[in-house]
C-alpha cells in the first residue's frame, strides 16, 4: 500500500510542477471623468504594435518584430519609469495596436510593462487610415 | 545505557501509521492542487505567455470573456463564460455586463483569447466592457510557454 501512495505522490508531485498557471495583466479603458479641481497632466507615451509585430515608442521603432523578451522596450520602460518618479510626474502608458496585430504580440508588450513594473496603462485598437 | 527513542535493545522499531498519515496529506495536497489547475485550460484557446502577470484571482467577483480563433475562416468566437454571444448584438451583451457588474465598482472584465487572435476583435469585448461600465480590464496569459 506504502508503494502504491508514494507512485500516486510521486505522479502528482511531477504534475504538479508542469502545471501552467493562468495569469493576468491588468489594465484600465480609456474614459472621462469630471473634476472640479485642476488635474496634471501625466506625461503620456504611446507604445505601437503594428501587424508584422514591429514595436515603436512614439513612432520611433524598438527592437526587431522577431524579438519576444523586448530587452530594448523594457530598458526604455524602466528609464521613462525612473525620470517620472524623479520629477515626481505619473507615467501613463498607451498601448495602441494596429487592427490586425496578433493579441500574442500585445501580450508581449503588456508583460513588458509589468515587468517594469509600470501599472498606469490602457489599451486602445489603432482606427485604419 | 537507555538509548535516546530506541527503548531497548538492537534495532529502533519502524513507525509506519504516522508515515501513512503524512503520506496521505501530501498526496491529498497534491490531488487538489493538480486537479484544480488543470480545469482551468481551455483546450481551444491557446493563450500567450504572460509570464509576468499575477496570478489569477478567482476570488474577486470577474466576468470571463473566451476569444478563440479559427485559423480557417480568420474570425474569432466570443463566449461569455460558457454561453457562446452574437458580437454584433452589442447592446445585448452590455445589458448582460452591466446587470452582472451592478452597482460593485470593482467588478472586472477578465479576457482570455487565443493568441493569433487580431487586436480589432479584442476591441470588441473592450467596447462592450465599456458599454457595460466596466472599467477594470485583465487579460490572461499563461505563466510558461506550452
Amino acid at each position: 500500500m506504502i508503494d502504491v501512495v508514494f507512485v500516486i505522490m510521486l505522479f502528482f508531485m511531477v504534475m504538479a510542477g508542469a502545471v501552467k498557471v493562468e495569469h493576468e495583466l491588468k489594465t484600465t479603458l480609456p474614459g472621462n471623468a469630471e473634476t472640479s479641481t485642476a488635474t496634471e497632466i501625466p506625461d503620456e507615451i504611446t507604445i505601437g504594435v503594428s501587424e508584422n509585430g514591429q514595436i515603436t515608442i512614439n513612432e520611433d521603432p524598438v527592437g526587431t518584430p522577431q524579438d519576444k523578451t523586448l530587452d530594448g522596450l523594457f530598458n526604455e520602460m524602466t528609464k521613462l519609469k525612473q525620470a517620472a518618479i524623479q520629477s515626481s510626474s505619473k507615467l501613463l502608458i498607451t498601448v495602441q495596436a494596429e487592427e490586425a496585430a496578433r493579441y500574442e504580440r500585445v501580450i508581449n508588450v503588456l508583460d513588458v510593462l509589468a515587468r517594469a513594473d509600470i501599472n498606469n496603462v490602457t489599451f486602445a485598437v489603432a482606427e485604419p487610415e | 545505557m537507555a538509548g535516546g527513542g530506541g527503548g531497548g535493545d538492537g534495532e529502533p522499531e519502524f513507525q509506519v501509521a504516522p508515515m501513512i498519515d503524512v503520506l496521505l496529506v501530501l498526496l491529498i495536497f497534491f490531488m487538489s492542487i493538480t486537479s484544480s489547475q488543470v480545469l482551468k485550460v481551455d483546450k481551444n484557446i491557446s493563450l500567450p505567455v504572460a509570464s509576468h502577470g499575477v496570478k489569477r484571482d478567482d476570488k474577486a467577483a470577474a466576468g470571463l470573456i473566451n476569444i478563440s480563433w479559427d485559423k480557417t475562416t480568420g474570425q474569432a468566437k466570443y463566449k461569455l463564460d460558457d454561453r457562446e454571444l452574437d458580437p454584433n448584438d452589442k447592446d445585448g451583451i452590455a445589458k448582460e455586463l452591466q446587470a452582472r457588474k451592478g452597482t460593485n465598482d470593482k467588478y472586472r472584465l477578465l479576457i482570455r483569447a487565443d493568441k493569433d487572435c487580431h487586436a480589432k476583435y479584442i476591441s470588441k469585448a473592450l467596447e462592450w466592457a465599456g458599454e457595460a461600465g466596466i472599467d477594470n480590464i485583465a487579460f490572461s496569459g499563461l505563466n510558461r510557454e506550452e
